[in-house]
C-alpha cells in the first residue's frame, strides 16, 4: 500500500524537541557532510595536542601522498555506489595496475607514458565489463567485482611470479615523489578526481542521473533515464581510478610490488560510508566522500603518531566505521525517512 | 534451507475422513447451470459463530478502506465476498489474516480474542489464508513449502529433517485435496511448477494446518476449469465438517454456486448479506456499484481532433489482443478488475513492458519502443501506479525529483548549474501548485496529493503528446483528487491524449470521454461517455456476460480462449499492485 508517505504534514518537528534545538539537529542531519567534516577537525586537533610529530609538514606530506591512494580509491568507490552498486575490485585493480604498466614499460620495453594509457584502458575495459555484465545479465555487483579482485589479484602475482618489477622509467617517482610548493603531487591528484568527481556528479546531466538511477532504478527507467550507461560508466570511472593509484603507487615505492592493494577497497568503502554515501544508492555528496577518506587517514596516521598498539589499529578504525553507520541511521530514523 | 521449525499444529482435529480422491471429483457439487438448486441441496444450518467482528475498522492515510460494525461468521458455511475493487476485500481478509493491523475495533475466533496484526496469532486461532500471490518459498521443494514452519506429525526425530516423513505427509496432504499420488511432484522445485499447480500447492498447506476458518482470496483466478471446480468442492467440503470458508471471488457466478451467504462491500462497508436465492447476478452488481447512479458531468468532445495513438492487435504477456484508437484531446479511461492488464497496456505503451505483436503508431508514425526512453523520445509521459516504487526518489529533494525526465533538456552542453535546476524545480510546482516550503525539502515529506501534483508537473514539463495514467488519484484524500481530475482535464485541453487506468470506476466516468474495458487482457467493451454506467462496466470486466463485439475492430473470441479459460495471471512482469480491497 502505497496510501500516504510517512510524514503527511509538510513541515513536522519531531515532538518533544524544542524547535531551536529541532532545527539545527535538522540543519545538521539533513547535511551529514558536516557532521564527517566536524570530525576531521575535532579529530586533528585532538591528535596534534597529544602527538607532536603529527602536524610537521613531513608527516602532512605522507598523509597527502597515502589519500593519493585510498583517497581516490574511495572516489571511484562512492560513483560506483551511488548507482546502488558496489566494486571490491579496487584494491585488487590498482594492484595489476601497477604491475601491468611496470611490465609493460621495463619488460615490454615501452616508453613510461603509452605503458600507463595501455594500463588505463585495460582498466576500463575491466570496468566496462563489470557494468555489462550487472546491467545486461544481471549479476550481483558483489559477485562479479568480486571475481574481478580473484583474477587481478592473481594475475598480479603471476606476472611478476611473486617477485617486484624493478627499474621503472624515472617518470613515475618524478610523478609521485614530487612537490608543487610543499604538497606532493598525488595530493593534486586526490584534489584533482574530487573536484572533477563533484563537478560531473553536481553539474552535468549525466551525474544527476546517476543519482536518479541510485535513488530508484525503477523510477529513472520509466522517466526516459538509460539505466545500463550510467550504471557501466560509473564502473568504468571506478576501474580507471584504480589504474590511475597503481600508476601513483609504484612510481612512490619506485618498484612494482605484487602485494599492493591487498584490503583497500574495504578502506575506501569504508570512507564512502562515514562520509555519508548510503549504501542503497543514491545519496551521499563528494564534500563528504572526501571528508570521509581524509577522516579515515587522519584516524590511521593519528594511531601510529600515538604510539597505538598495531593490533589496535584496525580495531579503533572499525569502531569508526561502526559509529558513521549507527550515526547514520539514528538520522534516517530521526527524520523518518523511508528507506527500503 | 531446508530446517523446518516444530511449531505444533494450530490445531490437533483427525485430518478429514479419507475420502478417495476419485470419491471427491465424482461428487457433483458445482453445477454451472444450475446454481440456485446447487444452493437448496445444502441446507446447513448455521452453527456457532467461528469468527465474531465488532466495529473493526482501517483506513490508509485519509481513505477509510474498512469499517464493518457488526460481523458473525458460522461455522458450516460458505461465506462469499464480492465488491468492487478498493471496496475492501481484501483488507477484511488481511485483518482477520493477521497480514493486516486493523486500526480498532474486536475479533475474536472460537470465542478466543485475536491480537491484531499478527500472522502468527491468526494462525494459532486456525485461520488460514489462500491468497493471490503465493506466499511459496521458489526455491525449497513442494514438500518442504507444504511443510513449511512445523515438523510432520509423525515424525519421531526431534533435530533433524525427517525427508521420508516429509515427503510422505506431503503426498497425504495433496491427496486430501483430491491430487492423486504422482500429479505433483513433491521433491521438485516450487519455481520450476505452473501457477496453476503452485495455487493448489497453496491451498493443500492451508487445508493441511486444519483451518477453522479458511480464506480463498480469488483462488480460482489462476485455476482452469476443472481445478477451479475442485477447489469449489474443497470449500464446500470443509464446510460439511464444520469449518467457515470465507470466499473472496471475482466470478459472480462462481460465488453464486459455492455460497451459503454473500457479503456485498463497496467502500469498505457491508451493504449486503445476501441468501444466494436471493443473490441473483443482477442483485448483485447493483449492489456492488451502489443504488445511485454516478452523473457523468458534461463535457466538451474533442471533435475531428485527428487520432494520436492507435493501437492494432496489440499483443504483450497477459494482455491483448488491444485495437484502440486515441485522439488528440481525449480522454480514455481503462477499466478491469485486477490481473485484467489495465496496467499492462500503459506499460506496453510506454515501452515499460514488450510488446509481442501488433502495431502501435503514433501521430501516424510507427511506433516500436525498446525501452521508455523510446517512450519519451516519441513524446509520452507516464505517471506510474506507484509513487514511491515507481516514480519519487522519497528521500531526495523536491527540485532533483521533478527535473528527473528533463534533465538532458535543461542543461547546456551537458552542464547543469544549480540555479537553473532550482529555477526549473520552481517553475515546474508552481504550474501545478504543489504545496511546499521549499524545493529542496525531500519529496518524501509531502502528502500524497502534493507528491503527485509535482509528478504531473514533471510529466507536463516533458511537454508530451501522449499522456499515460496508471491510478493517478491512488492514496490521494477526496481534495486533491478534484485537483488532480483539473490537472487531467487541462492537459486534454492543451491538446494531449490521456490514457488513464483505473480501478475507480466514478473516477472513469467523471473524467473520461470513452472508457475502454478490459477483461483477462482483452478488450471487451468500449463505451461512450454517454452510455457509460457502472453496471455496463462492471458486467463487461465481471466477464460473465458474452463477450461483445467491439466498434472498430474487437476482439475474435477465440475457441481457445474462451471465457471459462482464462489465460493464466503471470504477475511477475509488470506488478499490477493489489488494490486497497
Amino acid at each position: 500500500m502505497t496510501a500516504q508517505s510517512t510524514l503527511t504534514s509538510e513541515d513536522a518537528p519531531p515532538r518533544g524537541a524544542p524547535a531551536a534545538l529541532t532545527r539545527v539537529l535538522r540543519k545538521l542531519a539533513e547535511s551529514p557532510e558536516a557532521g564527517v567534516i566536524i570530525a576531521c577537525v575535532l579529530v586533528f586537533a585532538v591528535i596534534a595536542a597529544n602527538a607532536p610529530t603529527y602536524t610537521s609538514v613531513g608527516n602532512l606530506q605522507v598523509m597527502g601522498r597515502d589519500l593519493a591512494q585510498v583517497g581516490i580509491l574511495a572516489v571511484g568507490e562512492s560513483v560506483v555506489i551511488l548507482t546502488g552498486g558496489i566494486d571490491l575490485s579496487v584494491g585488487a585493480l590498482a594492484g595489476l595496475a601497477g604491475i601491468l604498466t611496470a611490465w609493460f614499460n621495463v619488460n615490454q620495453g615501452l616508453p613510461a607514458p603509452l605503458a600507463v594509457l595501455l594500463t588505463l584502458l585495460i582498466c576500463a575495459g575491466v570496468g566496462f565489463w563489470h557494468g555489462v555484465m550487472v546491467t545486461r545479465l544481471n549479476v550481483p555487483p558483489f559477485v562479479i567485482t568480486l571475481v574481478t579482485y580473484t583474477v587481478a589479484q592473481g594475475l598480479a602475482l603471476a606476472i611478476t611470479t611473486g617477485t617486484p618489477i624493478n627499474g621503472i622509467a624515472p617518470l613515475f617517482s618524478n610523478l609521485s615523489q614530487y612537490y608543487i610548493g610543499r604538497v606532493p603531487v598525488p595530493a593534486l591528484f586526490f584534489l584533482g578526481a574530487v573536484v572533477i568527481a563533484w563537478f560531473a556528479l553536481e553539474r552535468t546531466y549525466v551525474g544527476r542521473q546517476i543519482y536518479a538511477v541510485g535513488g530508484n532504478k525503477e523510477a529513472a527507467r520509466l522517466a526516459g533515464i538509460p539505466v545500463a550507461r550510467r550504471v557501466t560508466s560509473a564502473y568504468v570511472a571506478s576501474a580507471v581510478l584504480a589504474g590511475v593509484v597503481g600508476v601513483l603507487v609504484i612510481g612512490r615505492m619506485n618498484v612494482a610490488d605484487p602485494s599492493v592493494g591487498s584490503g583497500w577497497e574495504l578502506t575506501a568503502i569504508a570512507a564512502a560510508v562515514v562520509g555519508g554515501v548510503s549504501l542503497f544508492g543514491g545519496e551521499g555528496r563528494m564534500v563528504g566522500i572526501a571528508a570521509g577518506a581524509i577522516l579515515l587517514e587522519f584516524i590511521a596516521n593519528g594511531l601510529l603518531a600515538l604510539h597505538v598498539n598495531t593490533y589496535y589499529q584496525t580495531v579503533v578504525q572499525g569502531a569508526v566505521l561502526g559509529a558513521a553507520i549507527l550515526l547514520d541511521r539514528l538520522r534516517a530514523r530521526f527524520f523518518g525517512r523511508i528507506r527500503r | 534451507m531446508t530446517v523446518l521449525d516444530d511449531t505444533p499444529a494450530p490445531d490437533d482435529r483427525p485430518p478429514p475422513d479419507g475420502i478417495p480422491a476419485s470419491e471427491v471429483a465424482a461428487r457433483d457439487v458445482t453445477g454451472r447451470e444450475a446454481p440456485a438448486s446447487a444452493a437448496t441441496t445444502r441446507e446447513v444450518p448455521a452453527g456457532e459463530v467461528t469468527a465474531r467482528l465488532r466495529d473493526v475498522h482501517k483506513s490508509y492515510g485519509p481513505v477509510r478502506v474498512l469499517d464493518l460494525p457488526e460481523l458473525d461468521l458460522h461455522a458450516g458455511q460458505v461465506v462469499g465476498v464480492v465488491g468492487e475493487n478498493g471496496a475492501g476485500k481484501s483488507t477484511l481478509m488481511g485483518t482477520l489474516a493477521g497480514s493486516v493491523r486493523r486500526d480498532g475495533g474486536d475479533i475474536s475466533i472460537g470465542g478466543k480474542p485475536l491480537a491484531p496484526g499478527s500472522t502468527e496469532a491468526a494462525a494459532a486461532l486456525g485461520i488460514a489464508l489462500v491468497s493471490q500471490e503465493f506466499p511459496l518459498v521458489g526455491q525449497l521443494s513442494v514438500a518442504e513449502n507444504l511443510l513449511l514452519g512445523r515438523r510432520p506429525r509423525r515424525s519421531r526425530r526431534r533435530l533433524l529433517v525427517d525427508r521420508p516423513a516429509l515427503r510422505r505427509e506431503a503426498v497425504e496432504m495433496l491427496a486430501e485435496i483430491g491430487l492423486p499420488a504422482g500429479a505433483v511432484p513433491v521433491g521438485r522445485q516450487v519455481r520450476t511448477l505452473p501457477v496453476p499447480t503452485r495455487q493448489m500447492i497453496e491451498i493443500a498447506k492451508a487445508w493441511g494446518r486444519r483451518p477453522r476458518l479458511l480464506i480463498l482470496d480469488e483462488p480460482t483466478s489462476s485455476l482452469g476449469p476443472v481445478e477451479g471446480a475442485h477447489v469449489l468442492r474443497l470449500a464446500r467440503e470443509l464446510a460439511a465438517r464444520g469449518g467457515t470458508v470465507l470466499f473472496i471471488g471475482h466470478r459472480l457466478d462462481e460465488v453464486r454456486e459455492v455460497s451459503d451467504r454473500i457479503l456485498v462491500l463497496r467502500n469498505g462497508r457491508l451493504v449486503a448479506d445476501l441468501t444466494p436465492e436471493e443473490a441473483s447476478e443482477e442483485r448483485l452488481i447493483r449492489e456492488m456499484v451502489g443504488g445511485e447512479v454516478a452523473h457523468a458531468r458534461p463535457k466538451a468532445e474533442p471533435t475531428g481532433a485527428p487520432v494520436l495513438l492507435s493501437l492494432r492487435d496489440l499483443t504483450a504477456d497477459g494482455l491483448g489482443p488491444v485495437d484502440l484508437d486515441l485522439h488528440a484531446g481525449e480522454i480514455v479511461g481503462v477499466a478491469g478488475l485486477m490481473g485484467s492488464g489495465r496496467s499492462r497496456l500503459i506499460h506496453t505503451v510506454a515501452g515499460a513492458q514488450p510488446a509481442t505483436g501488433g502495431r502501435m503508431t503514433i501521430a501516424g508514425s510507427r511506433y516500436r519502443p525498446h525501452d521508455p526512453g523510446d517512450g519519451t523520445a516519441a513524446g509520452i509521459a507516464m505517471i506510474p501506479e506507484d509513487r514511491k516504487e515507481q516514480s519519487l526518489v522519497v528521500f531526495a529533494p523536491i527540485r532533483s525529483n521533478v527535473t528527473i525526465p528533463i534533465l538532458r533538456r535543461i542543461s547546456t552542453r551537458g552542464l547543469l548549474g544549480p540555479r537553473r535546476e532550482r529555477a526549473e524545480a520552481e517553475r515546474i510546482t508552481a504550474s501545478v501548485n504543489v504545496r511546499m516550503r521549499s524545493v529542496d525539502q525531500p519529496i518524501g515529506a509531502l502528502s500524497g496529493g502534493n507528491q503527485q501534483r509535482a509528478i504531473f508537473g514533471r510529466a507536463f514539463a516533458t511537454d508530451p503528446r501522449l499522456l499515460l495514467l496508471d491510478e493517478p488519484t491512488r492514496g490521494v484524500d477526496v481534495g486533491a483528487k478534484a485537483e488532480i481530475y483539473e490537472l487531467i482535464d487541462r492537459a486534454a485541453e492543451r491538446g494531449m491524449a490521456v490514457l488513464v487506468a483505473s480501478s475507480e470506476l466514478e473516477e472513469l466516468l467523471w473524467i473520461c470521454h470513452r472508457i475502454a474495458v478490459l477483461n483477462h487482457g482483452r478488450l471487451v467493451d468500449l463505451i461512450d461517455r454517454a452510455e457509460a454506467t457502472k453496471e455496463r462496466i462492471m458486467t463487461a470486466a465481471a466477464g460473465t456476460a458474452p463477450i461483445v463485439a467491439v466498434p472498430g475492430g474487437g476482439p475474435e473470441p477465440g475457441p481457445e480462449l474462451g471465457p471459462e479459460q482464462a489465460p493464466e495471471h503471470v504477475s511477475e512482469h509488470v506488478p499490477e499492485h493489489g488494490d486497497a480491497s
